[in-house]
């Protein structure tokens, strides 16, 4: 028994094909979802969203939506997602040096 | 044989119908310096009558407007594999916006008993206004950048009428450089756009838009964009983005509403060998979800999430359908272009064989003439 995960973004869809659980963060916190949970709505934050496909994990960056849970489908909308494979260490350092200095 | 550099006033008409009509007037400087070898005419100065002009400025003529023709064609090429591509953008984008529907549809179902209270959907007695004015970012593209401003100009003086208050989101080149020139309409913030709308693009003028609202500085924001009617119409439309509907519909000022299940897609195809645009409405299935459906969060929390995602989707949707009009303009005005380029050559090219043999016809009767006298 596999989740059918599909992320979705208005430019593009970012993943579409059977998982066996994820970890998503949403806005009271993480939740899990494994095979034949109880179809839920809830909202997305800016988090991380865990994919694990046989024993290994996969992880991907999400802007913040809207996921539904339904009969072992799962669908997630959101403004951007990008998977941690497509993200270069390098540039995200410095994104982020200039983030932080602009938040002071 | 010498160059002289010449300067020449051209005159060239947009449509040439008969050859006699074209017509060079030249003015030379350096007249004086052909001397030995004139082997182009000797064109007169005179301001009164124009004169045809010399066998090598319509050659080098010809060459310029064969190397135009080849530049508008590349041009018209280039916009139609670009329309290609912001078709595929658009059908990229229809699972999350179906979707979306599916689940806005749903979770409305849901809540229809409850009272909901969701900012964005909140209707105010309306001061203030926001336009949002999606244009190109470069010309050559027919009347494409002039329309969607009259139509903006015509929205503020509406507006002006009313007594409302209003602000202008520029959104493109054209559009930024038209309100920079006229600092007595007030705008908000210009924002640039690229040559493919993405979502990062939709998120900034959907932000912008959104905390305006929010904040209560303006009471309705509307978008104004070109509708992406067909290669040869387009048509400037005016939406309201905000207040949303609940129900995700999509809504024209005079009020006439789109479901927003009901979708429209336009496809580029061929029809007896041209290329045509023909556009497709599909309706979204929106079944009836399980009513167990249970929220993890505050019902007004889970909308507080979708309804900016609709937002989003709406705008970029906007910007898609405004970027396709754009290149179909620029499409059509390059291929007439080039019709007139390939026109005009000819026209030159039947004016320049004609004053070779003119010239040619003139050295035989010299050197007959020539011949005859020493007889």
């Amino acid at each position: 028994m596999t989740l059918n995960l599909c992320v979705l973004t208005p430019n593009r869809i970012v993943w579409d094909s059977e998982v066996k659980e994820i970890i998503l963060s949403t806005n009271s916190g993480q939740i899990g979802v494994l095979p034949n949970h109880a179809p839920i709505a809830t909202a997305v934050d800016i988090g991380i969203l865990r994919i694990r496909l046989n024993d290994q994990w996969v992880t991907m960056a999400l802007m913040g939506g809207f996921a539904r849970i339904g009969n072992n489908k799962i669908t997630i909308l959101v403004n951007d997602a990008e998977k941690s494979s497509d993200i270069d260490p390098e540039e995200a350092k410095q994104t982020l040096e200039i983030a932080e200095a602009n938040l002071s | 044989m010498s160059c002289s550099n010449l300067t020449m006033l051209v005159s060239s008409k947009p449509s040439i119908s008969d050859a006699s009509n074209l017509s060079f007037r030249s003015v030379l400087n350096p007249f004086q310096l052909l001397s030995q070898n004139s082997p182009s005419c000797s064109p007169s100065r005179s301001s009164v009558t124009p004169v045809q002009c010399g066998l090598r400025e319509l050659r080098t003529r010809i060459e310029s407007v064969k190397n135009t023709q080849k530049i508008t064609e590349a041009m018209k090429l280039v916009a139609a594999a670009k329309v290609r591509r912001a078709q595929e953008a658009v059908v990229n984008g229809r699972p999350f916006s179906e979707t979306l529907v599916e689940v806005l549809y749903n979770i409305n179902e849901q809540l229809q008993t409850e009272d909901i209270d969701v900012p964005l959907t909140k209707v105010r007695p309306v001061k203030k206004v926001a336009l949002v004015v999606c244009t190109g970012d470069r010309g050559l593209c027919g009347g494409f950048n002039n329309n969607i401003i009259k139509k903006a100009e015509k929205r503020i003086a509406e507006l002006k009428d009313l007594g409302l208050d209003y602000t202008i989101i520029s959104v493109g080149k054209k559009g930024n450089s038209y309100f920079l020139r006229r600092p007595y309409i007030p705008v908000d913030r210009f924002l640039e756009g690229g040559t493919l709308p993405t979502a990062k693009e939709a998120q900034a003028i959907a932000d912008d838009a959104f905390s305006l609202f929010i904040s209560e500085e303006v009471d309705k924001v509307e978008l104004l964009y070109t509708k992406f009617v067909s290669l040869v119409k387009s048509d400037p439309v005016i939406h309201t983005l905000l207040p949303l509907s609940p129900k995700g519909e999509i809504c024209d000022i005079n009020g006439n509403c789109v479901d927003a299940a009901d979708d429209e897609f336009f496809r580029l195809t061929t029809k007896e060998g041209k290329l045509t645009v023909e556009r497709d409405s599909v309706r979204t299935k929106t079944e009836d979800y399980s009513p167990i459906l249970e929220f993890e969060q505050d019902p007004v929390q889970i909308l507080d999430a979708l309804l900016p995602l609709y937002l989003n989707s709406q705008v970029l949707r906007a910007l898609q359908e405004s970027l396709a009009s754009e290149l179909a303009a620029r499409m059509s005005a390059m291929s007439s272009a080039t019709d007139n380029a390939v026109e005009l050559k000819k026209n030159l090219s039947i004016i320049y064989n004609r004053e070779r043999q003119a010239k040619i016809t003139g050295e035989i009767l010299e050197i007959v003439a020539g011949a005859n006298a020493l007889q």
